[in-house]
């Protein structure tokens, strides 16, 4: 087949956003399953600027064609940013603030008139996430052979009531999780029939678990987080829950970083804290086998990737109950605990330190979970079906 | 397309044998319960690291009366609570001696302002806590009688 897969930015490296990431990971499997693939992005590398920082233009990597064009650079910002403050309020949005966040939002009319010109040559469409307005006016050129990765929140965007002739048009959805599966059910009325749950393939590795406390002389027990530090994904919090528990159990516990993000953290906490910026998958990997617990405050995940990593480490998860997500991988695989409020959480983090068979089993079960449900094979299987589908319903398939 | 996994068996249901973390977490849960009732919890650290999932919480009625008694112990501030510290290591003893010699000069001038701010946490915590009891109370009588009505109607239907 020759697909398509569309993301706002692309980067060999892993400096893009996870919804991103997942794509570029589904185009990759096509790629290594014989398919002939091409990548549809924009130049912009930047995601607050959205500044053309990359030549437009096609080229060759790993194995995909990539094509890149221009971001329109026709925005008008302030109306984008007042609609979107006005959106992410959560009250009542007008049809007009509705127009200007799509209409200032990320498009490019040149991947448009690609789509437009050249379209027919693809035999799938797949695209995502539901978030961009360069998704929501791509995806419907093509409806019919489009399948969305929508990476869906349960957020104020997903309640626009534009999104409702997004989600109407496209031929089929590819879901990360059940509860991503459930709520475009519950908002779009999404028909079972045109949804298929393949979320990421996952490689399997193996690490010393004692390898980080070795290199970085960190002796005492630690929890880790790994990812972007910011408001939405809940580090603030996770930084006040650990202040408190150090504060009234009198433990010591510290907490390592990885990714990127400021970090404003009490003074006192300060000491405590180990962030390693950006370091290599091993460094990574490693880190995450000898913590007590890899903690995953966010609220807004459509997959919890790096909870998934965590638990091939074999290291078991403790997850912000308020994600609907982040709680059913728990639940699902017995590979973590969630929290609704600190008291939980010291509750947990104190039954954790104390029960290393607990750690390991739950540790384990995340592990045989993934390797399970999120196997490289498991995941092709389901991607290349609903594909099939998708070139099977409009008669372009040519395998 | 017929790729639905709703109804497809189970792919992501493996819980570990013998291991049941749903059960777990009720356990928890209960546990947190019985000490949030005892007060275990009622504790200005805890308010401070409550702060930003009260927008999660907003829901849950008893969370808010938690943490209403958490805040009521950190309304009250104590200035010479703290430690007066520094991070740049080289200088950190001149500078400490440093700061300890202005806030000793300052102490004087800010405390009637901290007495005053004391004094209007109280009385706010104060007024919240009696607004959530308010309308607490209110709520259960609106309950109480909605729940009578309609065992009228279906009585009388």
């Amino acid at each position: 087949m020759r697909i398509a897969f569309l993301t706002p930015r692309y980067s060999e490296q892993a400096t893009i956003g996870g919804a991103e990431t997942l794509i570029k990971q589904l185009a990759l499997r096509a790629v290594a399953a014989g398919h002939e693939v091409s990548l549809l992005t924009t130049c912009a590398a930047n995601h607050f600027t959205w500044a053309n920082e990359l030549p437009s233009g096609s080229s060759h990597s790993a194995g995909m064609t990539v094509h890149r064009f221009a971001v329109d650079e026709n925005r008008d910002l302030e109306a984008f940013i007042r609609a979107q403050n006005r959106i992410s309020a959560g009250g009542p949005v007008s049809e007009e603030d509705e127009r200007d966040w799509m209409n200032n939002n990320v498009n490019s009319a040149a991947l448009y008139d690609h789509l437009r010109r050249d379209g027919d040559q693809y035999d799938a469409l797949v695209m995502g996430p539901y978030l961009f307005s360069l998704i929501f006016n791509a995806a419907r050129i093509h409806p019919h052979k489009t399948l969305l990765v929508p990476c869906l929140h349960d957020e104020p965007f997903a309640k626009l009531k534009l999104m409702q002739q997004l989600f109407g048009a496209v031929a089929g959805f590819l879901f990360n999780t059940e509860p991503e599966m459930q709520l475009a059910q519950r908002l779009f009325g999404v028909p079972a029939d045109k949804s298929t749950l393949v979320g990421m393939g996952m490689a399997d590795f193996k690490v010393d678990a004692s390898a980080f406390a070795r290199r970085s002389g960190l002796q005492v027990p630690y929890i880790i987080y790994a990812g972007r530090r910011e408001p939405l994904k809940g580090t603030p919090l996770l930084l006040d829950y650990l202040q408190a528990f150090r504060q009234r159990t009198g433990r010591d516990v510290r907490l390592v970083l990885t990714g990127s993000g400021p970090i404003d953290p009490p003074d006192e906490l300060w000491p405590f804290i180990t962030d390693l910026g950006f370091v290599s998958e091993q460094e990574k990997q490693e880190a995450m086998a000898g913590a007590l617990a890899f903690v995953h405050p966010s609220l807004n995940e459509s997959l919890g990737i790096v909870l998934l990593e965590a638990w091939l480490a074999g290291t078991p998860g403790l997850v912000h109950a308020g994600s609907a997500v982040l709680r059913w991988q728990c639940r699902s695989s017995g590979g973590g605990l969630w929290f609704r409020h600190y008291p939980d959480f010291e509750e947990m983090l104190k039954r954790l330190m104390d029960n290393p068979d607990l750690r390991q089993q739950m540790g384990a079960a995340g592990r045989a979970y993934v390797l399970r449900a999120y196997n490289q094979n498991a995941v092709d299987e389901r991607l290349f079906s609903a594909l099939e589908k998708v070139a099977a319903l409009t008669g372009n398939s040519r395998r | 397309m017929s790729t639905s996994q709703t109804d497809a068996k189970p792919l992501f249901q493996i819980h570990a044998p013998g291991y049941d973390v749903e059960k777990l977490v009720q356990e928890i849960e209960a546990t947190v319960t019985r000490k949030m009732a005892a007060g275990e919890y009622d504790d200005a650290a805890v308010a401070r690291a409550e702060r930003t999932n009260l927008a999660n919480m907003q829901n849950h009625d008893e969370f808010l009366a938690f943490y209403i008694n958490c805040l009521r112990e950190s309304a009250f501030v104590d200035i010479s609570d703290f430690e007066i510290r520094e991070r740049r290591r080289g200088l950190a003893p001149l500078l400490v001696r440093l700061k300890k010699t202005i806030w000793g000069l300052l102490k004087f001038y800010t405390y009637r302002l901290w007495s005053q701010q004391n004094q209007v946490n109280g009385l706010l915590v104060t007024a919240v806590d009696n607004l959530d009891q308010k309308y607490r109370a209110k709520i259960e009588a609106l309950e109480k009688r909605i729940a009578e009505l309609e065992a009228r109607t279906h009585r009388e239907s």
